[in-house]
């Protein structure tokens, strides 16, 4: 077989759609399935290209395990994802869809808490009087722990969230969380707030390529730019 | 000599010297280090679930396993470990596996007769095991402390810099921000104000995410009075700066300290209160003072010391009276240690 090349895409939403776009926009028409469930599609005239459509994060895995050559996911994902895995695979390029920001966010009432710098503080006080530690709920332990440690917070433990991130505090199952937020709806909606500087990343949707094909990949890159 | 007569030769001095053999337990329960170190300190453990769901762990260090044992009356005040802890570094090619050998005087009223218990016991067993001339650092958290006290700087500040005297890096960043007083909330009260008035009229004991409205609110109050920003950052970096560079020899201590309180204009009985340093001297050993010392470790509180031989470290230890309320103890317990590197030996 030549050159085959196997690309991932987002499998859903808005990210899906908008990864489709970017390809044909560039020439490149995504052909789907006519079964409306299938995870296969090709692109029109280019046989030695296969698209598959999988969850964003398993995007990231499948292109550093070899499977994937090139891929469509956000850059958060790449980040909180293992060390290992991130020295396989180069981001070729940063698109202008898919913008969410990491953030660390209190409840609204806790007016004593603008910035890292109360929270740490708030943290401490939690540590000396009931020798505990302040709970952070997140999806992204990597990143959480990276940015927390790098402002000076270490009294805190991490309780791992799999989705409605922002219920936790309400519900004592954690005092504070980070989340990612596009237009700060959710948290506004359940009374919760953006520290002042509280901002751990800015995000968004990224062509990444697998290291180790960069060299066989150039033409069909060269296609994109 | 071989390493298995080397410890050998260290146990015997231990022993001779009163201390009682102890053998915490391998495995531990992770949640439990996790509480203690931080959660930074996960991925050092090496850890695994048991079939109830309990995450376990492997003991990361016997200082810590020593003292959960200690909690569990399972040991006598005065002991020793020697055996292995586990523990991954992160750098490539690192063995998991590393041999400690160590004392602790736990729960003694008499810190000065305990430093210098240690303190003498790990020299003799130092000195038994090299022939080359044997020398010792120290210095005190403790003094750092009653420095910053002592210091004309807001409240919040000063619990900040205190806290982080241990991570010499970020205390640098700290500094740099109270020289040039860029770390002003940028607050606008008026807005928060309002809300305030508001919450004070509803019921105080109501917990939002775990704080009381009452703890919330004072807080808040507590800020407007005490603001984290002051013109005199400039003036204080200066004198903490200059109390870090203190260097000398334990003889000249006394005078070093004095000179210092006077240069600064400082309260001259800031310092006085440093008795079991200063009770070191009667090791009649070649002491050095150094203020800058010991600032890697999070749990020491008081003295901390270096034996070393050729610029080799051959043992380390120190105070550390908040490690086991840490661990779970319902009142402080004093306690004190210091462990031997076996690898440099």
């Amino acid at each position: 077989m030549r050159n085959l090349i196997t690309i991932g895409l987002p499998s859903k939403g808005r990210l899906k759609d908008k990864s489709i776009s970017f390809f044909n926009d560039r020439g490149l028409k995504i052909l789907q399935s006519e079964k409306e469930r299938n995870y296969f599609g090709t692109i029109e005239n280019k046989s030695n290209i296969k698209i598959i459509f999988l969850h964003a994060k398993e995007i990231i895995q499948r292109l550093g395990d070899g499977t994937l050559d090139a891929g469509i996911s956000g850059l958060d994902l790449l980040k909180e994802s293992d060390k290992n895995l991130q020295s396989k695979i180069n981001v070729q390029k940063k698109l202008d869809f898919g913008n969410a920001n990491l953030v660390i966010a209190v409840p609204d009432d806790w007016i004593d808490v603008q910035t890292i710098a109360d929270l740490e503080e708030v943290s401490f006080d939690i540590r000396s009087k009931r020798n505990a530690r302040l709970r952070v709920a997140t999806k992204y332990p990597n990143l959480t722990n990276d940015f927390l440690i790098s402002k000076g917070i270490t009294q805190y433990k991490l309780i791992s969230s799999l989705g409605a991130t922002e219920t936790y505090p309400f519900i004592g199952s954690s005092e504070i969380i980070t989340d990612i937020t596009s237009t700060g709806k959710t948290l506004a909606d359940n009374n919760l707030r953006v520290l002042k500087d509280g901002l751990m990343l800015s995000s968004n949707a990224c062509l990444f390529i697998a290291k180790k094909k960069a060299i066989s990949l150039k033409l069909f890159l060269d296609h994109l730019s | 000599m071989k390493s298995k007569k080397l410890s050998e030769t260290i146990i015997k001095t231990f022993k001779s010297n009163g201390f009682v053999l102890l053998e915490p337990d391998v495995l531990l329960d992770s949640d439990f280090i996790i509480e203690r170190s931080g959660e930074k300190f996960r991925s050092s453990m090496l850890s695994f679930e048991r079939e109830d769901g309990k995450t376990m762990c492997l003991r990361p260090d016997l200082t810590v396993a020593s003292c959960i044992s200690f909690l569990q009356k399972k040991s006598s005040s005065k002991i020793y470990y020697s055996g292995q802890a586990y523990r991954r570094s992160g750098k490539k090619g690192t063995n998991f596996i590393n041999d400690q050998l160590g004392i602790e005087i736990l729960g003694s009223k008499n810190q000065i007769q305990a430093d210098f218990k240690v303190l003498s016991t790990i020299l003799s067993s130092a000195k038994k095991i090299k022939k080359k001339r044997v020398q010792i650092k120290v210095g005190d958290v403790s003094l750092f402390k009653r420095l910053i006290n002592a210091l004309d700087m807001p409240e919040r500040w000063k619990l900040r810099l205190i806290r982080h005297f241990w991570r010499p890096s970020y205390f640098e960043e700290l500094l740099k921000r109270l020289e040039k007083n860029t770390d002003i909330d940028a607050v606008t009260f008026d807005a928060d104000k309002k809300k305030f008035y508001e919450m004070k009229k509803l019921d105080q004991d109501k917990v939002i995410a775990g704080r009381s409205i009452s703890e919330i609110l004072k807080r808040f109050d507590k800020k407007i009075k005490d603001p984290r920003s002051f013109a005199d950052g400039k003036k204080i970096v200066k004198i903490i700066t200059s109390f870090l560079k203190i260097n000398c020899k334990l003889s000249e201590l006394d005078e070093k300290l004095l000179d210092f309180a006077k240069k600064n204009n400082l309260n001259k009985n800031i310092f006085k209160d440093f008795k079991s340093i200063l009770n070191l001297k009667k090791l009649n050993q070649d002491i050095n003072f150094i203020a800058n010392f010991g600032r890697d470790v999070e749990y020491y509180t008081g003295i901390v010391f270096e034996v070393f031989s050729e610029k080799k470290e051959i043992a380390r230890g120190g105070r550390y009276d908040d490690l086991l309320k840490s661990l779970g103890a319902k009142k402080n317990i004093p306690a004190v240690g210091a462990a031997i590197n076996l690898k440099n030996i």
